[in-house]
């Protein structure tokens, strides 16, 4: 079956039949959405239980389940590995995995997918975790990557049945309120798992940090949790954040922050109230700069920042430049403290910012938004999840949550990464459709969607190199033999789903090259 | 033949290439995303041999994400050092016209030739001109590499004007130049000058290159650098010295190291003004030497206006965020232009009803206040046609 955009994707996945994608906002949900069972924990029971095992054993938890975690500690995460170790030790088998991401600290999985402890992952796999997948025949079922909202809606929906969440937290009481922004090692707001602590069959907090009730913010409540486990370390404060976020020092890369912050300031949507998405890569981080420094200049006061917590950000805010911070995840230890003490800095969990199937989002409340790509294609299609040798390596992120909603996307990119084109013919795989991406900025200049006459006038009015997509990339692909290109097979490696639901693109094995 | 000889590094962008005569033409590539690239990258090399028509060599590269144009100036090198008697190659260059004398030089962007990283997307800061140096940032075991990089990086990327910094005539610059003209720069600057024979003896250089390389005589400018003592005292003949010459800069680094002075407004300013002057007598453009500390935005916008009061052009940059507040120095701003109108229209508007002097608000317009109007209105086109 064909969708919209002309993608090739399958009829089930396993008992579920597939939807396809038809448009950015073209579906209407209208059923129920899903439950838990009921369960009653009276006064004077205890939560606290003094192993992961035991937890796994309480819960019953077993063969052919799923279980789910959060990523919030990046690459200093030391849960996920420990439960699957366990799981393996107490010869649980068969299990899927649905993890809001994986990273490379996750490798050893790789061992687990081996001896088939884990069959299925549907879940980020960033590194080494998505390039083993990527070979094919390594899982049951292709895996299945889901945007923030996109993540949250499943769970809602039903589309996915966790029978025991993991959370990890910094901090937690003996009754299971929880939060990721005190404790030991802070990771910054853990409500990826909201919904997970919400919806799972059984939710297991995990901390090395039980502080007396009660804990709060309650990112995750007692009225959710089953259990909570105390252990030496959950993650490696080392690795979970940056000190400080480095802004790009590459003078092509801050020439194209610079261009999309005056595309920003060109656009009409930087006046008092101006809602935007940073971001902590290094040329958003730039671009972020620059805008602050335009609204500095014309005394714009920003309604509220997204895109997560970094220090650039909070520094806005403090010097009032910024009015509220709307806060999913945080960069660097400035943005948690700021989370524990500023009052205008606010916790907010992707139910709130970014599901499809809900009574409206932060993200639709977004004038201009700043967001990569890994590559795009003529017709402004995004892909952030495959390199151009077909491997799957990046997770989606908010994307396609932030892109569908911001008034103006911008994708910032340089034309080349190395010898590799990012402005293609056709992306290798598509993340985001270009029906909701307005503004490309590149350092050979600015394309604008065709769809957005409106900005393209005001972009030339303001002297900024406006240009096709297909000038650009001519130019750009002056200074390179074309790359190879993969010969993909049949078989799925992974389904991109839109964040509605259906499936927007599905990653396929390679075969070989052209 | 000599031994295997290496060329490049493994630095970002960069690729490193090793020759060693063979008997056949073996080309041997590693790079990331290696299947995706090979292909590519074989092609480069192979018509890169081919062109300098060598067929007994191996090649072996390592490719840190390199350019074609920087793969070919890595492997022309690396096949010339081994085989010393290979002429250069002359690839199809793509079209480069003379520049205009007195268009806008309000920055002049220095990149070392030898680091491609630096030399990617050199042509997109929005410099007025571009100048890659095969001089002082190049060490001695890199020269030829180096100029034969510049070389290809000329023949394929467009400039709004590039410049090539080459060695002294008595070390290395005749060798520069043979090579970097096939990539037909807008113009050679000279550093260290010192004498208008300096400037003849690289004038009638050029000139020779230009016939056997078929670009149309005199088109290629000269700018020279004054650095030391004996150059600023001989400013006037340097800048007089040749009809190639339509800038002059200066490098205060080298010029405090001659005469033994710290770098002080006051100990450039003999320096400064004599160049000036020397400039402006034979009707050329003057550009002030670099400021390096870049993290220091408000020391440079001051001693940019410095410069501008002085009655220099432009400034040197080493960094391209340094370009837009040198720019903002250099342009005219809308009040002045204003100014600048006002005063041309009131002048223009006596003398047609043939008026003696005249005045704006109270003040004189005498003759060299119209003529400095005219000057901004002047700038203020230049820099709407070839500025940002």
């Amino acid at each position: 079956m064909k969708n919209v955009l002309g993608r090739e994707i399958p009829e089930r996945l396993g008992e579920r039949k597939l939807r396809l994608f038809e448009g950015a906002f073209a579906t209407t949900p209208n059923g129920r959405k899903a439950d838990r069972p009921q369960k009653v924990v009276k006064p004077g029971e205890n939560k606290v239980l003094p192993s992961i095992e035991q937890a796994i054993e309480k819960t019953g938890l077993s063969d052919g389940m799923t279980i789910s975690f959060h990523h919030s500690f990046r690459q200093g995460d030391r849960l996920v590995n420990q439960v699957i170790d366990t799981c393996a030790r107490m010869g649980i088998k068969d299990l899927r995995i649905f993890p809001t991401a994986l990273f490379p600290v996750h490798e050893p999985l790789i061992r687990h997918i081996e001896n088939g402890v884990i069959t299925r992952i549907e879940g980020s796999m960033n590194g080494p975790v998505g390039a083993f997948v990527s070979q094919g025949g390594k899982l049951k079922a292709p895996g299945v990557l889901r945007s923030h909202g996109g993540r949250w809606r499943a769970v809602e929906a039903g589309d996915v049945k966790i029978d025991v969440a993991f959370i990890a937290a910094s901090q937690a009481d003996p009754y299971g309120n929880a939060n990721g922004i005190n404790g030991k090692t802070p990771c910054g707001p853990i409500s990826f798992s909201t919904v997970d602590a919400m919806y799972a069959q059984r939710t297991v907090v995990v901390t090395n940090d039980l502080a007396p009730y009660p804990v709060y913010p309650f990112e995750i409540q007692q009225g959710w949790t089953d259990y909570v486990v105390v252990v030496d370390e959950i993650g490696d404060p080392d690795s979970i954040v940056s000190g400080t976020l480095k802004i790009t020092r590459s003078p092509t890369r801050l020439h194209i922050a610079r261009v999309a912050a005056d595309a920003v300031a060109a656009s009409g949507y930087l006046k008092d109230g101006f809602n935007f998405q940073g971001g902590a890569g290094g040329m958003s981080l730039a671009a972020t700069k620059f805008v602050g420094e335009e609204m500095a200049k014309g005394g714009v006061v920003a309604g509220f920042a997204m895109g997560g917590g970094t220090k650039l950000i909070v520094d806005m805010l403090h010097q009032g430049t910024v009015r509220t911070i709307l806060d999913g995840q945080a960069f660097d230890l400035t943005a948690i403290e700021s989370l524990r003490g500023d009052a205008n800095h606010v916790l907010m969990d992707p139910g709130h910012y970014a599901n499809y199937d809900s009574r409206g989002c932060s993200t639709y409340m977004l004038d201009a938004a700043f967001l990569g790509a890994t590559e795009v294609d003529l017709d402004f299609n995004v892909n952030v999840n495959t390199h151009s040798d077909g491997l799957l390596l990046h997770g989606i992120g908010g994307h396609q949550d932030v892109a569908s909603g911001s008034k103006m996307t911008v994708i910032t990119i340089p034309t080349l990464r190395g010898r590799l084109p990012v402005i293609v013919d056709r992306v290798t795989t598509v993340t985001t459709p270009g029906e909701v991406i307005d503004v490309i900025v590149t350092e050979r200049g600015i394309a604008v969607n065709p769809k957005r006459e409106d900005l393209a006038e005001r972009f030339q009015e303001a002297g900024l190199p406006v240009r096709t997509l297909e000038e650009i990339k001519e130019e750009a692909d002056r200074f390179i033999q074309p790359p190879r290109k993969p010969v993909f097979g049949d078989e799925v490696i992974a389904l991109i789903e839109w964040r509605d639901g259906t499936i927007i693109d599905a990653v396929r094995r390679v075969v070989g090259w052209e | 033949m000599s031994e295997a000889q290496l060329v490049g590094s493994d630095a970002k962008r960069d690729c490193r290439v090793v020759v060693t005569p063979a008997p056949s033409l073996e080309i041997q590539i590693e790079a990331s995303n290696q299947q995706l690239l090979e292909p590519g990258i074989r092609a480069v090399v192979k018509n890169t041999a081919s062109v300098l028509g060598v067929s007994e060599a191996k090649i072996a590269i390592v490719d840190k994400g390199a350019l074609d144009y920087v793969i070919s100036g890595r492997v022309e090198a690396a096949l010339r050092l081994t085989f010393p008697k290979l002429a250069s190659a002359m690839s199809r260059s793509i079209p480069r016209e003379a520049s205009e004398r007195n268009r806008i030089r309000r920055s002049r962007l220095y990149a070392p030739g030898n680091n491609p990283r630096l030399l990617i997307g050199l042509e997109l800061h929005g410099a007025d001109c571009v100048l890659v140096d095969l001089e002082d940032s190049v060490p001695l075991n890199e020269k030829q590499a180096t100029r034969i990089l510049v070389k290809h990086l000329l023949t394929v990327v467009e400039f709004p004007e590039v410049w090539v910094r080459i060695n002294p005539l008595d070390t290395y610059g005749q060798d520069d130049l043979a090579e970097i003209l096939r990539g037909r720069p807008h113009g050679i600057c000279l550093p260290k000058a010192e004498s208008s024979a300096d400037i003849t003896s690289l004038s009638k250089e050029i000139e020779k290159l230009e016939s056997s390389y078929g670009i149309a005589n005199g088109t290629t400018y000269i700018m020279p650098i004054i650095e030391t003592a004996k150059g600023v005292l001989h400013a006037e003949e340097i800048c007089a010295a040749d009809e190639r010459v339509v800038v002059v800069a200066f490098g205060a680094e080298d010029f405090t190291r001659d005469v033994g002075a710290k770098r002080t407004v006051e100990s450039l300013l003999f320096a400064h003004s004599m160049i000036v002057a020397a400039a402006k007598t034979a009707g050329i453009q003057a550009s002030d030497t670099v400021y390096s500390n870049l993290d220091d935005e408000k020391g440079l916008i001051a001693e940019t206006k410095q410069a501008r009061n002085l009655g220099f052009n432009g400034k040197g940059v080493i960094n391209p965020r340094q370009i837009e507040p040198i720019h903002a120095v250099f342009s005219p701003s809308e009040q002045e232009v204003k100014e600048a109108q006002q005063i041309v229209a009131v002048a223009e508007k006596a003398e047609e009803h043939g008026l003696g002097a005249i005045a704006i608000e109270g003040k004189m317009i005498d003759k060299p206040v119209l003529a400095r109007a005219r000057q901004t209105l002047e700038l203020a086109t230049l820099v709407n046609k070839g500025g940002s």
